[in-house]
């Protein structure tokens, strides 16, 4: 497990600089998860 | 059991890795001028302030979407538009569906404070944000969304509460 946890904090920091840094990503999540949002709240 | 719980510890680990991405996204945009697409903005800075006459209102039928952000909080986001006879107006939709109340927040703070800062076409305006229950208007407007948009908005859905209209009006002592 201890294996995992150190992927994990890696994965969410590289995720988060990612997505703060490399330009399109952030749109690019954005329209995901709009698409998701949008058929929830029309459930 | 053991096993049961470290499955459950990596399904919730990795679905961190999106939360992620999504909280950042959506943090990130706060601190821009103006929304993206869903994410709130920041205020919205850039753009002459229109001092002047009232504007014919009627070309917003031919823009897709506009910017809009409230006095408090000082955030913004994307939303979409209407004229009709004259008159300014947005609303939001699934206000009757508990992820629509989650997400679309704007609508009861606008009519806590309604003042408004929208724009459009790059020119920032500044309005008052009054909500529309019912009266006559709500069929003259309510057939230009339904024209303009894949829109279900009705007379009987936004005298039932499941869409909020506002009529985005002058401010008292604006120009008009």
């Amino acid at each position: 497990m201890k294996n995992f946890y150190i992927f994990l904090a890696i994965a969410i920091v590289t995720t988060a600089l990612t997505v703060w840094f490399v330009p399109g990503v952030d749109d690019f999540v954005e329209v995901t998860f709009q698409r998701y949002l949008g058929q929830a709240a029309r459930s | 059991m053991k096993i049961v719980v470290r499955i459950l510890i990596v399904i919730l680990g990795l679905a961190l890795i999106p939360v992620t991405a999504v909280a950042t996204a959506a943090f990130k945009q706060r601190f821009e001028d103006g929304p993206n697409r869903v994410f709130s903005g920041g205020p919205l800075v850039s753009g002459e302030l229109f001092q002047g006459p009232e504007p014919d209102w009627s070309f917003v039928n031919e823009i897709p979407t506009i910017e809009m952000q409230l006095e408090e909080p000082a955030t913004s986001r994307r939303i979409w538009v209407a004229s009709s006879a004259g008159k300014l107006y947005v609303w939001s939709g699934y206000m009757d569906t508990t992820v629509g109340r989650l997400w679309k927040q704007w609508p009861v703070q606008a009519s806590e404070n309604g003042r408004a800062v929208l724009r459009i076409d790059g020119t920032r305006y500044e309005r008052q944000l009054n909500r529309v229950q019912s009266g006559p208007e709500l069929d003259g407007i309510t057939a230009v969304i339904s024209e303009k948009y894949p829109s279900a908005t009705t007379r009987e859905t936004i005298e039932s509460g499941q869409v909020w209209l506002f009529e985005a009006a002058p401010r008292s002592g604006a120009g008009s």
